[in-house]
C-alpha cells in the first residue's frame, strides 16, 4: 500500500478548500490526479460514501469501526 | 443460535480445564476473573460471538463442516488471552481493578502463569477429541511461534523512542506482530484442524492477518474519539498521519504532545482530538482500516472459489 500518495491525497482534501469542494462534488476527478492503486481508490470511495469527510465524531463513524473492534487481540 | 451454542461449548471446555484448580479456591477465583473479561461473559457478547478466539471454530467449520474437535484450541487461545491480560495489567500498572493492584504482583504473576500452563494443557486435549498427535504437535508449535512473535512485537513497542514510533512502517510492523499475529494464529489453527491443504491454510492466515490489522486500526480510531490514547500520549496511526502532514502551530502542538511529551505542558485532550479530525487523520485511518477489511473479504472470496463455505464469516466483516 502506497502510504505517501494516500497521505498526500487526504492532506490535499483537508487543507485545500477548492480540492475539498471538488472531491465532494466529483471524487473521481480528484482521485485521478493521484497515482493510487485500485484498492486504495476503492477504499477512499467506500469510506467517503459511508461517512463523507470525517471531521468530528459521529454515530456513523462508531458504526463503521464497531464490527472490527470485536476482533481486536492485543497481546502483552 | 449457532454462536450461542458455540459460546456454551467453549465455556464448558474451559470449566473442565479449570477443574484442576478447584481445590485451591483463591487461585481458581483469580484465574476466572480475566477469563470472564476475555470471554465477554454477558449474554449479549457471547450471542454475537464476534471474538477472535472463536475463529479456530469458525474457520474449521467453514472448511470441513465440523468444529467440535477444535474446541480445545479455542479454549487454549482464550486462556492465553486471559494470561496476556494479567501480564499486560502488571506492565501498564494503570488499573485499580487489575489482579496485580488488588492482590499484588506476586499473586498476579502466579495466576498469569497458571493460565499459560492451562493453555498448554488445553491444546493437548485436542488428542482426546480424536485429533491426530502429529496435528496436535503442529498446533502447539504454531501457537508458540505466533506468540513468540507477539512478545517480540511487544518488546519492540516498549523499546521504541518517539522519533522511531512516528514511522508508519514501524507502526504497521508492530501491530502486525503484537496484535494481528494472534488473529492470524487463530485462523491458521482452525484451518490446520480442518486438515486443509497448505494453500488454504496460508489463505486463512492472511485473512486473519488482514482482520487483525483492520481491528487494531479501528481500536486506534476509538482511542482518539474516546480520548484514551490522547490522554496517554500514545502514538498510533492517526497521530502518525497528523505529525507527517501538518505544519506550523498545529504540528508544533502535536509534536509537543506526542513526541516531546513535555510534562510541563498539559494539553486539553479534546483540543488535540479536534486537531486530529481536522487534519484528516481519522479519515486516513478509516481508509486504511477499510483497505485491510477489503483484503480480508477478498481472502474469503478466494476461499469460496475453492469450495469453502464462508457464509458465517463474511457478515462479520460488515
Amino acid at each position: 500500500m502506497g502510504t505517501q500518495v494516500l497521505q498526500e491525497l487526504i492532506k490535499k482534501i483537508f487543507s485545500d478548500e477548492e480540492s475539498r469542494t471538488q472531491f465532494i462534488a466529483n471524487p473521481d476527478s480528484v482521485l485521478s490526479k493521484f497515482p493510487l492503486t485500485e484498492d486504495e481508490k476503492k477504499a477512499v470511495l467506500t469510506t467517503h460514501g459511508r461517512l463523507g469527510l470525517v471531521t468530528s465524531g459521529s454515530a456513523q463513524l462508531e458504526a463503521a469501526i464497531e464490527p472490527m473492534l470485536w476482533w481486536n487481540a492485543p497481546t502483552p | 443460535m449457532w454462536r450461542e451454542g458455540l459460546a456454551k461449548l467453549l465455556r464448558e471446555e474451559i470449566e473442565a480445564l479449570l477443574a484442576l484448580l478447584s481445590n485451591t479456591a483463591g487461585l481458581y477465583d483469580m484465574v476466572k476473573e480475566p477469563l470472564s473479561k476475555v470471554r465477554g461473559d454477558s449474554v449479549s457478547d457471547t450471542a454475537q460471538g464476534r471474538a477472535w478466539f472463536f475463529l479456530p471454530l469458525m474457520v474449521c467449520e467453514a472448511i470441513c463442516g465440523r468444529y467440535e474437535h477444535a474446541l480445545p484450541a479455542a479454549a487454549g487461545l482464550a486462556l492465553l488471552k486471559a494470561a496476556a491480560e494479567v501480564f499486560d495489567d502488571i506492565e501498564d500498572a494503570d488499573s485499580t481493578e487489575s489482579l496485580s493492584s488488588r492482590y499484588g504482583p506476586a499473586q498476579a504473576i502466579n495466576a498469569g502463569s497458571a493460565l499459560l500452563i492451562l493453555a498448554e494443557r488445553a491444546f493437548t486435549r485436542l488428542n482426546d477429541r480424536g485429533v491426530d498427535s502429529h496435528i496436535v504437535v503442529r498446533v502447539i508449535d504454531v501457537v508458540n511461534s505466533y506468540y513468540t512473535t507477539a512478545c517480540a512485537g511487544q518488546h519492540l513497542d516498549l523499546s521504541l523512542i518517539p522519533a522511531e514510533a512516528v514511522s508508519e512502517d514501524v507502526y504497521l510492523k508492530v501491530i502486525a506482530m503484537k496484535s494481528a499475529s494472534a488473529v492470524a494464529c487463530a485462523c491458521y489453527t482452525g484451518a490446520l484442524l480442518a486438515k486443509a491443504n497448505q494453500e488454504l491454510i496460508d489463505l486463512f492466515t492472511m485473512f486473519g492477518h488482514n482482520l487483525g490489522m483492520a481491528s487494531q486500526i479501528a481500536n486506534d480510531i476509538k482511542g482518539v474519539t474516546q480520548l484514551t490514547d490522547i490522554v496517554k500520549r500514545k502514538i498510533t496511526l492517526p497521530a502518525i498521519y497528523a505529525l507527517a502532514q501538518t505544519d506550523g502551530e498545529t504540528h508544533s502542538l502535536l509534536d509537543t504532545v506526542f513526541c516531546k511529551r513535555a510534562s510541563e505542558f498539559a494539553p486539553v485532550p479534546a483540543q488535540i482530538r479536534e486537531l486530529l479530525f481536522r487534519s484528516g487523520a481519522i479519515q486516513y485511518a478509516t481508509i486504511k482500516m477499510e483497505l485491510y477489511q477489503q483484503q480480508a473479504l477478498d481472502n474469503l472470496i478466494e476461499a469460496e472459489r475453492d469450495g469453502v463455505k464462508v457464509d458465517q464469516l463474511k457478515p462479520l466483516l460488515e
